[in-house]
């Protein structure tokens, strides 16, 4: 009966924004999937370099767990642990709490450029934002149990289950990134609770792709060898060697995914907007942000002409690891036509963004010269 | 993946069972593809009902319905599903409507907004 009703409600037709999907907490957001959710963030909502919780995007694999009590919050450690514990929320909040800011980024953000198309929610530019974290180091938290120094990896379990058959998301990180002093246990995000975001403990794992970020967290295990479960494998791995667009993968030939490339997106003007040439008229600002996994952005250059010319863009001045660069550059077009704007970044290390990403069967990483199109009238 | 092409295409068009060459094959599903909207609507309509009977349990069809997949990709999420406990009882009936509505040859849509929630 229930079953029924559920197919019932679900299988209405998509209508507009009147058919009243509202999640609590949250701005207007582009909807992909309403159970679960998954919420991108409209590019005009981009304007601070801290991106505020009520806008920042939503990625659920598997249905929100029912909501955990505070004082009921237990987070068990186990494995090759010499004092197996069970911990409070209280015994978190005691241990020395410490700030990372760093952008968080849906491994798949931009698969929707892809072509061939590949599965999986077809995210824009928005599934990414920036926020400053807040929690024990996980390297303190796994301290209190006592971890055997021949444990290779931490394996992290959320408190959302799957639906039917569908796999637990459990994921599992090297122990050097584990004991990183700016991987945490977040308790706060942007300095509340991460509610649809996690709570009460979300994993940070700066510099990694978002699937590495295990929101609920309840269990943490220390073992030997990385968790053969499918969102290790073959979830969220990436190939080895570039693929013929629209080939299948090569099993063998799959790499877990961890750190992330140098990238940008342009967040105004708007795709496909107009713009007033007029001597009166104050500047067009071109805006945008920045970033590369654990690295630091070097630089940003802008073209208005299709990438015939660039110019470098001014950044934010905190250059940092693990957050991104907001960038902006003034723009007074002299003449009135189609105007195709671009932005290519370059990090500390000295990769650049690709004109061309590689495309991969799961539409992973895609981090290709940003552009937008926008057409300049006389008023 | 090219037998179960042909399987699907000889049984939808009723065609003979001598075809044998690979080229033939792509062209009787290419032509079935053209015809079956029109002329199996019945087929499209039990794939809706399978649609709506063995996905929604677990999720929306708004993650059915923004892809824009080919017939082998949509062959391959049903394997998956079928792995993760979806049972299908007309599952040649969702693969074809699966492909002549969320097909990669029909235009890419815009997603919907939600209403604000604060």
């Amino acid at each position: 009966m229930f079953a029924a009703l559920l197919a019932a409600a679900a299988a209405r037709p998509i209508q507009g924004a009147d058919d009243g999907i509202i999640v609590g907490g949250k701005r207007p957001m582009i909807l992909h999937n309403d159970r679960p959710e998954d919420l991108e963030t409209p590019l005009r909502y981009f304007d601070s370099w801290v991106t505020p919780n009520d806008a920042f995007f939503v990625r659920q694999h598997l249905p929100r767990p029912a909501a955990i009590e505070p004082a009921a919050y237990r987070l068990t450690i186990n494995g090759m642990v010499s004092k197996p514990a069970q911990l409070a929320l209280a015994d978190l909040l005691k241990l020395p709490q410490h700030t990372v800011p760093a952008t968080l980024e849906c491994t798949g953000n931009g698969r929707g450029f892809y072509t061939p198309k590949v599965p999986g929610i077809q995210w824009g530019r928005g599934a990414v934002g920036n926020a400053e974290w807040s929690g024990p180091r996980l390297s303190d938290v796994l301290k209190l149990a006592g971890v055997d120094s021949k444990a290779a990896f931490v394996e992290i379990d959320g408190a959302d289950t799957g639906v039917a058959a569908t796999p637990d998301f459990v994921r599992s990180m090297p122990m050097p990134k584990a004991m990183h002093p700016a991987t945490l246990l977040a308790l706060k995000m942007n300095g509340q609770s991460p509610d649809i975001h996690g709570f009460p403990a979300r994993l940070i794992v700066p510099g990694w792709d978002g699937t590495s970020w295990v929101k609920w967290v309840i269990r943490l295990t220390a073992a030997a060898e990385e968790s053969k479960g499918f969102f290790m494998n073959p979830g969220y791995r990436y190939p080895k060697f570039s693929l013929p667009p629209g080939s299948p993968p090569k099993p063998a030939e799959l790499e877990v995914i961890e750190g992330m490339p140098v990238k940008s997106s342009l967040t105004s003007p708007e795709d496909q907007s107009k713009i007033a040439l007029g001597g009166s008229q104050p500047p067009t600002v071109i805006r945008g942000f920045a970033w590369a996994g654990e690295n630091a952005i070097e630089r940003v250059e802008v073209s208005t002409d299709g990438g015939s010319r660039w110019g470098d863009a001014q950044l934010s001045s905190q250059k940092l690891p693990f957050a991104w660069r907001l960038f902006t550059l003034n723009w007074t077009p002299a003449d009135p036509g189609y105007y195709t704007i671009m932005s290519r970044a370059t990090d500390a290390a000295g990769r650049v963004q690709p004109i061309v990403p590689a495309w991969n069967p799961s539409g992973y990483l895609w981090n290709g010269i940003d552009r937008v199109g926008v057409t300049v009238e006389k008023t | 993946m090219c037998t179960r092409m042909a399987v699907l295409s000889l049984s939808l068009t009723g065609a003979g069972l001598t075809v044998s060459t690979q080229a033939v094959i792509a062209q009787a599903v290419t032509t079935q593809a053209v015809t079956t909207r029109a002329a199996d609507q019945a087929t499209l309509d039990l794939g809706r009902k399978e649609e709506a009977r063995s996905c929604v349990p677990c999720h929306s069809l708004r993650l059915i319905q923004s892809q824009r997949l080919a017939r082998a990709t949509w062959v391959k999420e049903l394997d998956k599903m079928a792995g993760w406990g979806s049972v299908m009882k007309d599952r040649d009936a969702l693969l074809e409507y699966l492909v002549a509505n969320y097909g990669n040859d029909k235009p890419v849509p815009v997603p919907d907004m939600t209403r604000n929630g604060k």
